[in-house]
Protein backbone atom coordinates (compact mmCIF):
# COMPACT_ATOMS: atom_id res chain seq x y z
CA UNK A 1 0.00 0.00 0.00
CA UNK A 2 1.61 3.32 -1.05
CA UNK A 3 1.35 6.74 1.05
CA UNK A 4 -1.09 8.11 -1.31
CA UNK A 5 -4.05 4.86 -0.67
CA UNK A 6 -2.88 5.30 2.92
CA UNK A 7 -3.89 9.01 2.67
CA UNK A 8 -7.38 8.34 0.50
CA UNK A 9 -8.24 5.72 3.16
CA UNK A 10 -7.77 8.01 6.12
CA UNK A 11 -10.11 10.69 4.36
CA UNK A 12 -12.71 7.95 3.14
CA UNK A 13 -12.65 6.79 7.00
CA UNK A 14 -12.80 10.72 8.54
CA UNK A 15 -16.02 11.45 5.85
CA UNK A 16 -17.57 8.41 7.19
CA UNK A 17 -17.35 8.92 10.87
CA UNK A 18 -18.14 12.57 10.36
CA UNK A 19 -21.37 11.61 8.80
CA UNK A 20 -21.81 9.11 11.45
CA UNK A 21 -21.30 12.03 14.55
CA UNK A 22 -23.92 14.19 12.45
CA UNK A 23 -26.01 11.37 12.64
CA UNK A 24 -25.57 10.66 16.06
CA UNK A 25 -26.54 14.23 16.86
CA UNK A 26 -30.11 13.73 15.89
CA UNK A 27 -30.17 11.11 18.82
CA UNK A 28 -28.07 12.87 20.97
CA UNK A 29 -29.49 16.26 21.49
CA UNK A 30 -32.87 15.28 22.36
CA UNK A 31 -31.48 13.05 24.54
CA UNK A 32 -29.21 15.27 26.50
CA UNK A 33 -32.60 17.45 26.62
CA UNK A 34 -34.55 14.61 28.03
CA UNK A 35 -32.30 13.73 30.81
CA UNK A 36 -31.87 17.45 31.65
CA UNK A 37 -35.35 17.87 32.30
CA UNK A 38 -36.19 15.01 33.69
CA UNK A 39 -36.12 16.23 37.39
CA UNK A 40 -37.77 19.52 36.38
CA UNK A 41 -40.53 17.23 34.84
CA UNK A 42 -40.91 15.46 37.41
CA UNK A 43 -40.74 18.22 40.17
CA UNK A 44 -43.01 19.57 38.04
CA UNK A 45 -45.68 17.08 38.04
CA UNK A 46 -44.75 15.37 41.83
CA UNK A 47 -45.37 19.13 43.74
CA UNK A 48 -48.34 20.16 41.68
CA UNK A 49 -52.06 19.20 41.47
CA UNK A 50 -52.42 19.13 37.93
CA UNK A 51 -55.34 16.88 36.57
CA UNK A 52 -58.61 16.73 38.55
CA UNK A 53 -60.63 13.38 39.29
CA UNK A 54 -64.00 14.38 39.36
CA UNK A 55 -66.32 12.83 42.26
CA UNK A 56 -70.08 12.93 41.94
CA UNK A 57 -71.92 14.70 45.12
CA UNK A 58 -72.81 11.61 47.38
CA UNK A 59 -70.17 9.33 46.15
CA UNK A 60 -66.54 8.65 48.10
CA UNK A 61 -63.49 8.12 46.19
CA UNK A 62 -60.28 6.08 47.34
CA UNK A 63 -57.29 8.58 47.07
CA UNK A 64 -53.80 8.25 49.33
CA UNK A 65 -55.19 4.72 50.34
CA UNK A 66 -57.93 6.39 51.76
CA UNK A 67 -62.10 6.83 50.29
CA UNK A 68 -62.63 10.37 50.60
CA UNK A 69 -66.31 12.27 51.00
CA UNK A 70 -67.45 15.42 50.98
CA UNK A 71 -70.34 15.43 53.66
CA UNK A 72 -70.82 19.43 53.71
CA UNK A 73 -70.00 23.11 52.26
CA UNK A 74 -71.00 26.07 53.59
CA UNK A 75 -70.80 29.24 54.48
CA UNK A 76 -70.67 30.56 57.65
CA UNK A 77 -72.76 33.98 57.47
CA UNK A 78 -73.54 36.87 59.36
CA UNK A 79 -69.54 36.64 61.49
CA UNK A 80 -67.90 39.99 62.44
CA UNK A 81 -64.37 41.47 62.33
CA UNK A 82 -63.82 39.85 58.67
CA UNK A 83 -62.91 42.37 55.62
CA UNK A 84 -65.82 43.56 53.97
CA UNK A 85 -67.18 41.47 51.20
CA UNK A 86 -65.65 38.01 52.62
CA UNK A 87 -67.21 35.16 54.10
CA UNK A 88 -65.98 31.82 55.76
CA UNK A 89 -66.69 28.56 54.68
CA UNK A 90 -66.39 25.26 56.14
CA UNK A 91 -65.62 22.30 54.19
CA UNK A 92 -66.17 18.85 55.75
CA UNK A 93 -65.07 15.23 54.68
CA UNK A 94 -65.31 11.89 56.07
CA UNK A 95 -62.51 10.06 55.11
CA UNK A 96 -62.39 5.97 56.00
CA UNK A 97 -58.84 4.83 56.13
CA UNK A 98 -57.50 2.37 54.33
CA UNK A 99 -54.04 2.04 54.15
CA UNK A 100 -52.93 3.66 58.02
CA UNK A 101 -49.82 4.66 56.19
CA UNK A 102 -50.88 8.24 56.06
CA UNK A 103 -47.78 9.92 57.21
CA UNK A 104 -46.13 9.15 53.57
CA UNK A 105 -49.40 8.18 51.60
CA UNK A 106 -50.41 12.10 53.12
CA UNK A 107 -47.38 14.00 52.68
CA UNK A 108 -48.28 17.59 51.67
CA UNK A 109 -51.99 16.97 51.88
CA UNK A 110 -53.83 20.30 50.81
CA UNK A 111 -57.56 20.76 50.82
CA UNK A 112 -58.49 23.49 48.07
CA UNK A 113 -61.35 25.57 47.42
CA UNK A 114 -61.41 25.79 43.47
CA UNK A 115 -63.88 28.32 41.21
CA UNK A 116 -65.37 28.37 38.13
CA UNK A 117 -62.62 30.26 36.95
CA UNK A 118 -59.81 28.11 38.31
CA UNK A 119 -58.84 30.21 41.17
CA UNK A 120 -57.56 28.32 44.22
CA UNK A 121 -58.05 29.40 47.84
CA UNK A 122 -55.90 27.62 50.90
CA UNK A 123 -57.44 27.14 54.56
CA UNK A 124 -56.96 31.02 56.54
CA UNK A 125 -56.28 31.36 59.71
CA UNK A 126 -57.74 34.86 59.68
CA UNK A 127 -61.03 32.86 61.35
CA UNK A 128 -61.43 30.59 64.08
CA UNK A 129 -64.44 28.61 64.69
CA UNK A 130 -65.18 26.39 67.55
CA UNK A 131 -65.36 22.51 66.04
CA UNK A 132 -66.39 19.34 68.33
CA UNK A 133 -63.22 17.30 69.42
CA UNK A 134 -63.33 14.72 66.85
CA UNK A 135 -62.85 17.35 64.36
CA UNK A 136 -59.56 17.43 62.30
CA UNK A 137 -57.44 19.17 59.63
CA UNK A 138 -55.74 17.15 57.00
CA UNK A 139 -52.30 17.94 58.62
CA UNK A 140 -53.24 17.30 62.11
CA UNK A 141 -54.83 14.06 60.87
CA UNK A 142 -51.71 12.49 59.24
CA UNK A 143 -50.58 12.16 62.76
CA UNK A 144 -53.37 10.88 64.47
CA UNK A 145 -52.45 7.57 64.20
CA UNK A 146 -55.66 6.02 63.07
CA UNK A 147 -56.18 2.89 61.81
CA UNK A 148 -57.79 0.76 58.71
CA UNK A 149 -61.68 1.13 59.11
CA UNK A 150 -61.44 4.58 61.32
CA UNK A 151 -63.61 7.88 59.94
CA UNK A 152 -61.51 10.71 60.37
CA UNK A 153 -64.20 13.53 60.26
CA UNK A 154 -61.88 16.64 58.58
CA UNK A 155 -62.47 20.49 58.52
CA UNK A 156 -60.99 23.28 56.80
CA UNK A 157 -62.14 26.76 56.96
CA UNK A 158 -61.95 29.03 54.14
CA UNK A 159 -62.45 33.03 53.25
CA UNK A 160 -63.53 33.64 49.99
CA UNK A 161 -64.75 36.81 48.47
CA UNK A 162 -68.68 37.07 48.57
CA UNK A 163 -69.47 36.94 45.16
CA UNK A 164 -67.38 33.27 44.05
CA UNK A 165 -69.93 31.42 46.66
CA UNK A 166 -71.74 29.90 44.19
CA UNK A 167 -69.39 28.39 42.36
CA UNK A 168 -66.76 26.92 44.58
CA UNK A 169 -66.14 23.42 44.72
CA UNK A 170 -63.41 21.82 47.00
CA UNK A 171 -60.79 19.61 46.07
CA UNK A 172 -58.17 17.76 47.77
CA UNK A 173 -54.21 16.81 46.65
CA UNK A 174 -52.09 14.79 48.85
CA UNK A 175 -48.18 14.01 47.91
CA UNK A 176 -49.36 10.47 46.91
CA UNK A 177 -51.50 11.08 44.09
CA UNK A 178 -49.93 13.80 42.92
CA UNK A 179 -50.59 15.14 39.90
CA UNK A 180 -54.07 14.14 40.26
CA UNK A 181 -56.89 15.48 43.07
CA UNK A 182 -60.43 15.18 43.39
CA UNK A 183 -62.45 17.78 42.83
CA UNK A 184 -66.06 17.47 44.38
CA UNK A 185 -68.82 18.40 42.75
CA UNK A 186 -72.59 19.59 44.69
CA UNK A 187 -75.24 18.26 44.68
CA UNK A 188 -76.90 20.72 41.90
CA UNK A 189 -73.79 20.29 39.26
CA UNK B 1 -3.35 24.31 3.57
CA UNK B 2 -5.86 22.05 5.16
CA UNK B 3 -4.20 22.63 8.47
CA UNK B 4 -3.96 26.41 8.24
CA UNK B 5 -7.57 26.21 7.74
CA UNK B 6 -8.75 24.33 10.73
CA UNK B 7 -5.96 26.89 12.72
CA UNK B 8 -8.37 29.63 11.38
CA UNK B 9 -11.38 27.90 11.91
CA UNK B 10 -10.25 27.63 15.85
CA UNK B 11 -9.32 30.90 16.00
CA UNK B 12 -12.68 32.04 14.89
CA UNK B 13 -14.44 29.59 17.62
CA UNK B 14 -12.44 31.43 20.08
CA UNK B 15 -13.02 34.89 19.61
CA UNK B 16 -16.85 34.15 18.85
CA UNK B 17 -16.50 32.25 22.21
CA UNK B 18 -14.56 35.38 23.57
CA UNK B 19 -17.24 37.41 22.36
CA UNK B 20 -20.00 36.00 23.69
CA UNK B 21 -18.79 35.72 27.18
CA UNK B 22 -18.21 39.14 27.39
CA UNK B 23 -21.58 40.19 25.69
CA UNK B 24 -23.76 38.06 26.89
CA UNK B 25 -25.68 38.33 30.72
CA UNK B 26 -24.44 36.43 33.35
CA UNK B 27 -26.31 33.59 34.02
CA UNK B 28 -27.86 34.84 37.48
CA UNK B 29 -29.00 37.94 35.55
CA UNK B 30 -30.71 35.24 33.13
CA UNK B 31 -32.43 33.24 35.56
CA UNK B 32 -33.17 36.36 37.97
CA UNK B 33 -36.27 38.17 39.18
CA UNK B 34 -38.24 39.64 36.10
CA UNK B 35 -39.03 42.98 37.05
CA UNK B 36 -42.58 44.41 36.45
CA UNK B 37 -42.23 48.33 37.19
CA UNK B 38 -44.89 50.74 38.25
CA UNK B 39 -45.40 53.77 40.82
CA UNK B 40 -47.66 55.01 43.75
CA UNK B 41 -50.63 54.17 43.66
CA UNK B 42 -50.30 51.29 39.97
CA UNK B 43 -51.28 48.18 40.91
CA UNK B 44 -48.64 46.21 40.05
CA UNK B 45 -49.85 42.79 38.14
CA UNK B 46 -47.39 39.82 38.97
CA UNK B 47 -47.36 36.55 38.50
CA UNK B 48 -48.91 35.06 41.38
CA UNK B 49 -49.84 38.45 43.42
CA UNK B 50 -50.85 42.13 42.31
CA UNK B 51 -49.85 45.27 44.92
CA UNK B 52 -50.89 48.38 45.33
CA UNK B 53 -48.66 51.28 47.30
CA UNK B 54 -51.25 53.54 49.23
CA UNK B 55 -48.81 55.69 50.99
CA UNK B 56 -45.30 56.40 51.91
CA UNK B 57 -44.49 58.18 54.96
CA UNK B 58 -41.37 58.81 57.16
CA UNK B 59 -40.69 58.47 60.40
CA UNK B 60 -37.85 58.82 63.10
CA UNK B 61 -39.35 56.42 65.94
CA UNK B 62 -41.96 53.88 65.84
CA UNK B 63 -44.11 52.97 68.42
CA UNK B 64 -45.28 49.16 68.52
CA UNK B 65 -47.17 46.77 70.94
CA UNK B 66 -44.31 43.82 72.29
CA UNK B 67 -46.54 41.30 74.05
CA UNK B 68 -48.15 43.75 76.04
CA UNK B 69 -45.54 46.47 76.06
CA UNK B 70 -45.00 49.28 74.17
CA UNK B 71 -41.98 49.62 72.49
CA UNK B 72 -40.47 52.51 70.89
CA UNK B 73 -37.99 51.88 68.08
CA UNK B 74 -35.13 54.43 67.41
CA UNK B 75 -32.82 54.79 64.21
CA UNK B 76 -29.64 56.41 63.29
CA UNK B 77 -31.70 56.66 60.06
CA UNK B 78 -35.08 57.20 59.06
CA UNK B 79 -37.67 54.77 58.77
CA UNK B 80 -39.69 54.20 55.55
CA UNK B 81 -43.14 52.92 55.95
CA UNK B 82 -45.21 51.80 53.07
CA UNK B 83 -48.67 50.83 53.17
CA UNK B 84 -49.65 48.44 50.63
CA UNK B 85 -52.61 46.57 49.27
CA UNK B 86 -52.02 43.08 48.19
CA UNK B 87 -54.34 40.51 46.54
CA UNK B 88 -53.36 36.95 44.72
CA UNK B 89 -53.86 36.01 41.11
CA UNK B 90 -54.37 32.59 40.45
CA UNK B 91 -54.44 30.69 44.10
CA UNK B 92 -53.60 31.88 47.80
CA UNK B 93 -49.52 32.58 48.27
CA UNK B 94 -47.58 34.29 50.37
CA UNK B 95 -45.48 37.33 49.74
CA UNK B 96 -42.26 37.86 51.59
CA UNK B 97 -39.71 39.44 50.83
CA UNK B 98 -39.36 43.11 49.74
CA UNK B 99 -36.52 45.82 50.26
CA UNK B 100 -35.78 49.58 49.36
CA UNK B 101 -33.44 50.07 46.44
CA UNK B 102 -32.39 53.89 46.96
CA UNK B 103 -31.03 56.13 43.82
CA UNK B 104 -27.20 55.15 44.60
CA UNK B 105 -28.72 51.73 44.24
CA UNK B 106 -27.73 51.01 47.69
CA UNK B 107 -30.52 48.19 48.88
CA UNK B 108 -32.10 47.94 52.49
CA UNK B 109 -33.94 44.60 53.34
CA UNK B 110 -37.43 44.95 55.19
CA UNK B 111 -36.24 45.38 59.19
CA UNK B 112 -36.39 42.03 61.50
CA UNK B 113 -36.66 44.40 64.06
CA UNK B 114 -40.59 44.37 63.92
CA UNK B 115 -40.74 40.48 63.44
CA UNK B 116 -42.99 40.60 66.52
CA UNK B 117 -45.43 41.47 65.09
CA UNK B 118 -47.38 39.33 63.03
CA UNK B 119 -49.95 41.00 61.54
CA UNK B 120 -50.03 43.52 58.82
CA UNK B 121 -46.05 42.67 58.07
CA UNK B 122 -44.32 40.25 56.07
CA UNK B 123 -45.10 37.51 55.23
CA UNK B 124 -47.81 38.35 54.07
CA UNK B 125 -51.06 35.62 53.32
CA UNK B 126 -52.85 36.94 50.08
CA UNK B 127 -55.97 35.18 48.30
CA UNK B 128 -57.78 35.97 45.30
CA UNK B 129 -60.29 38.34 45.16
CA UNK B 130 -59.70 39.57 48.80
CA UNK B 131 -57.46 42.85 49.02
CA UNK B 132 -55.23 42.49 52.00
CA UNK B 133 -53.39 45.84 53.29
CA UNK B 134 -50.12 45.40 54.67
CA UNK B 135 -46.93 47.48 56.22
CA UNK B 136 -43.64 47.44 54.89
CA UNK B 137 -40.83 48.90 56.73
CA UNK B 138 -37.20 49.77 56.01
CA UNK B 139 -34.75 51.38 57.66
CA UNK B 140 -32.91 53.51 55.46
CA UNK B 141 -30.54 56.15 55.18
CA UNK B 142 -32.12 59.76 54.67
CA UNK B 143 -30.28 60.72 51.40
CA UNK B 144 -31.58 56.94 50.28
CA UNK B 145 -35.26 58.31 50.05
CA UNK B 146 -35.50 60.25 47.18
CA UNK B 147 -36.26 58.38 43.89
CA UNK B 148 -36.06 54.95 45.66
CA UNK B 149 -38.04 52.17 43.93
CA UNK B 150 -39.93 49.20 46.55
CA UNK B 151 -38.89 45.51 45.63
CA UNK B 152 -41.73 43.29 46.30
CA UNK B 153 -41.55 39.22 45.53
CA UNK B 154 -43.18 36.49 47.33
CA UNK B 155 -40.30 34.50 47.22
CA UNK B 156 -36.38 35.33 48.83
CA UNK B 157 -34.94 33.49 45.49
CA UNK B 158 -37.57 34.68 42.89
CA UNK B 159 -35.86 33.10 40.23
CA UNK B 160 -37.73 33.60 37.20
CA UNK B 161 -40.35 34.96 39.09
CA UNK B 162 -41.85 38.34 38.73
CA UNK B 163 -41.03 41.17 40.96
CA UNK B 164 -42.90 44.12 41.94
CA UNK B 165 -40.03 47.22 41.19
CA UNK B 166 -42.52 50.22 42.22
CA UNK B 167 -40.94 53.88 41.88
CA UNK B 168 -41.59 56.36 45.01
CA UNK B 169 -40.52 59.08 42.86
CA UNK B 170 -38.67 62.44 44.43
CA UNK B 171 -38.82 63.61 47.66
CA UNK B 172 -37.68 66.98 49.13
CA UNK B 173 -35.18 66.83 51.43
CA UNK B 174 -35.70 69.32 54.92
CA UNK B 175 -33.16 71.30 55.77
CA UNK B 176 -32.12 68.86 58.70
CA UNK B 177 -31.80 66.11 55.47
CA UNK B 178 -34.43 64.50 56.76
CA UNK B 179 -37.10 63.64 53.98
CA UNK B 180 -39.66 66.08 53.75
CA UNK B 181 -42.69 65.27 55.93
CA UNK B 182 -40.99 63.04 58.22
CA UNK B 183 -42.51 63.02 61.33
CA UNK B 184 -41.18 61.95 64.94
CA UNK B 185 -43.37 59.42 66.21
CA UNK B 186 -45.68 56.75 63.79
CA UNK B 187 -47.82 54.62 65.49
CA UNK B 188 -47.66 51.01 64.60
CA UNK B 189 -50.20 49.70 67.09
CA UNK B 190 -53.42 50.06 65.28
CA UNK B 191 -54.01 47.43 62.73
CA UNK B 192 -53.32 48.00 59.39
CA UNK B 193 -56.75 47.18 57.88
CA UNK B 194 -58.60 48.94 60.40
CA UNK B 195 -60.34 45.46 62.00
CA UNK B 196 -59.73 44.39 65.53
CA UNK B 197 -56.52 42.23 66.31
Amino acid sequence: MTAQDLAQDNRLGEKKWRRRSLWALLVLIPLTLAVEAYDSVKALLVDNDLFERRVAWGESAHFGGSDWKLTDLRGAFGMKNLPPGTVPVLADFAVTVGNPDLQNLWLGCKVMLIDAEGRRWLPTSAVRLNAPDNVQTCISAIFSGAKTGDVLNLRETFLVPKDVTNTIRPAVGVGSERPYFLLFQMEKD
Amino acid sequence: MRRLANLVLLLVAVALCYGLQMSKPHYADLIGPIPVRGKVGDVVVGRSFEVRVEKVQFARKLRADRYGETKVLTTGGVWALVTVEFAARDASTVVSTASWRGPTRLTYDHTERLSFINNGFLPVTVDPGLQKKARLVFEVRPEEVGNATVLISSKLLAALDSQAEISIGPVAASSDGMPAGTVDTLDLTQPVDGLPK
